[in-house]
């Protein structure tokens, strides 16, 4: 068993020694994982990889995180400030997760009764439009809508669409948010020019997404749990070993902290800010449109 | 040793005034202490850590010019929009007061978007620092434009000046208790201290004394307790045009400059700090009036 674990490890540092490490900003080859895949394959192999794990999205994912990623939403969530009237855009959010805690959040603030700021604003409707391009995802969330009652409420929207050209008109959304949606993008810049277009100036944009630890000991911990545990976890579980060893080696592949918040301001975001979750396992970047 | 210190602090105060007057955030503690990135620069003060508390935010330096050209116009835009939101704000005050709903009111004044306000960190407190901030550089311009303070004796010059940085705070006078309050939340303390140091500072120059010596501490301290004093009457005063205050307010700056009077002052100082931790204000006000 030694043996076969030190194979592994083998294996992995050749690999990526044997593969160049992509220039995601200029090159029109892109990165699935640790592979280096056209830009074409990489929006269908995505959608392979979301259409897989669609209907046990959630059970992994709390499996994953201990239960952590409820914890790592709710903070998104806080940090984001939602008010009634609000006309806000998740990207991403199939299942509902970030869309359902906005919601809830929206209507502690009515019961809190700062009714005087927003009484011109509860006649105008709260709009949450919950947008992701798989629609296998967002059927689930439907599904979940129904069961926690938001279904008759008017407010969700659910929107098929690309984070890269999004269907929404300029200056329409008070706050967009993207929570583990990122990373999977073909382009990131234009992800992020696409959410400045759409957002009202004043509104903000927020990102939850897995990103890079830098504390030595807890790294290699860290690198251990990705590379070993997660994958054979989704192949018990879930039936599916390849999905999750992509979504381990994606983490790997993102931008780090201070890059990405370079490249949101280079979007036109200001007060471009970070907060790191559990040493930089998630990060939080926000931006605001002026 | 005090005398360095003080020199330091002085000269602290004197930056803080040349410096653009701003708004200071802390940065969030959730689970580990977070590392921040921002793409806007705040210049530390140069004050001693006794009264320093914040940690500056670490800044983007890009070594390309045309690029760093254009990065300080981006940070001036996104704080004159918050400042056009903070000032709209306070005219909501009196109707909503010191909250999140009068910062959500003026962010749609200005035609952007409410999402603006979760930006702030400390939301309310930013609303309450900004008017504070703006009451000491109208103070600043008066010390500088009034001519006539300059032939006032010392405790004329301190009664009027405290005089009219209160009256600033009189249209206001009704939601004022909620701002108190909100000052002296722990997390808004360091701000509101070193708000209120730098204020009584200011009066002390005015007033001819430039000392940097160990009295000067002691001096602060009286001067802090009568300011205090003398707002915490304000709350419930309401004879006309707070007559009753500024009749309070100069027999407090008289005992100052008795030297009998100093233990008494010392004990007005101590029920101000109890009062402003939440002892009873109307018991503070009887034991006043009974002496």
């Amino acid at each position: 068993m030694a043996l076969g674990t030190v194979t592994r490890r083998l294996g992995n540092k050749l690999f990526t020694v044997l593969s160049p490490t992509p220039r995601l900003l200029h090159s029109h080859a892109t990165s699935f994982g640790f592979k280096q895949v056209n830009e074409d394959e990489k929006a269908r192999m995505v959608g392979d990889v979301f259409t897989s794990v669609a209907s046990s999205y959630d059970l992994m994912n709390d499996l994953m995180s201990v239960g952590l990623h409820r914890l790592w939403k709710d903070r998104l969530v806080s940090k984001l400030n939602p008010f009634p009237g609000m006309k806000h855009l998740d990207v991403a959010g199939g299942t509902g997760d970030v869309a359902f805690r906005i919601l809830e959040s929206i209507h502690k603030v009515k019961l809190r009764g700062l009714r005087g700021a927003f009484q011109d604003t509860l006649e105008a409707e709260t709009q949450i439009y919950v947008c992701d391009i798989n629609p296998k995802m967002l059927n689930v969330g439907k599904r979940r809508a129904s069961e926690k009652g938001f279904g008759e409420d008017g407010s969700l929207v659910w929107v098929e669409g690309n984070a890269e050209s999004l269907s929404f008109q300029n200056d329409s959304m008070d706050g967009y948010t993207i929570a583990f949606g990122i990373r999977n993008v073909t382009h990131i810049e234009k992800v992020l020019s696409e959410a400045h277009r759409v957002l009202k100036p004043g509104g903000r944009f927020l990102c939850l997404e897995l990103s890079h630890v830098g504390i030595p000991v807890f790294k290699d911990l860290y690198d251990y749990y990705s590379f070993s545990v997660i994958p054979y976890m989704g192949e018990l579980v879930a039936s599916d070993r390849e999905s999750y060893q992509y979504l381990v080696e994606s983490i790997r592949r993102f931008p780090s902290q201070e890059k990405f918040a370079s490249m949101i301001a280079d979007a036109g975001f200001q007060k471009v800010e970070y907060e790191n979750l559990v040493a930089g396992v998630v990060a939080i970047h926000s931006g605001l449109k002026i | 040793m005090y005398r360095t210190a003080a020199k330091r602090l002085v000269s602290g105060a004197r930056y803080y005034y040349t410096g653009k007057v701003g708004l200071r955030f802390r940065p969030s503690q959730i689970l580990i202490p977070s590392s921040r990135f921002s793409t806007s620069e705040t210049q530390p003060l140069p004050i001693p850590v006794a009264t320093e508390t914040e940690t500056p935010n670490s800044s983007d330096s890009s070594p390309s010019s045309s690029s760093s050209s254009t990065a300080t116009k981006p940070r001036a835009k996104y704080e004159d929009q918050q400042t056009r939101v903070l000032q709209a704000s306070l005219s909501y005050v009196l109707k909503l007061g010191w909250t999140e709903a009068a910062l959500v009111a003026g962010a749609r004044d200005v035609g952007l978007s409410p999402s603006i306000v979760g930006s702030l960190p400390r939301k309310e407190a930013t609303l309450v620092e900004y008017f504070m901030d703006g009451c000491l550089q109208r103070l600043v311009d008066k010390i500088d434009s009034d001519e006539s303070l300059k032939n006032l004796t010392p405790s004329d010059c301190i009664s009027k000046l405290i005089r009219f940085r209160l009256e600033m705070q009189a249209p206001y006078i009704s939601t004022w208790p909620q701002a108190l309050s909100i000052q002296a939340q722990p997390v808004n303390v360091p701000t509101s201290f070193k708000q209120r140091a730098v204020l009584v500072d200011e009066i002390w120059h005015a007033a001819g004394d430039n000392a940097s010596d160990i009295d000067w501490y002691a001096k602060r301290t009286v001067l802090g307790g009568i300011y205090s004093t003398t707002e915490i009457y304000m709350l419930t005063d309401s004879s006309p045009d707070f007559r009753d205050t500024w009749a309070f307010l100069d027999a407090r700056v008289k005992d100052a400059f008795d030297i009998k009077k100093t233990i008494q002052e010392a004990q007005y100082l101590a029920e101000a700090v109890s009062t402003g931790l939440g002892n009873s204000f109307q018991g503070f006000v009887g034991k006043v009036f009974q002496r």
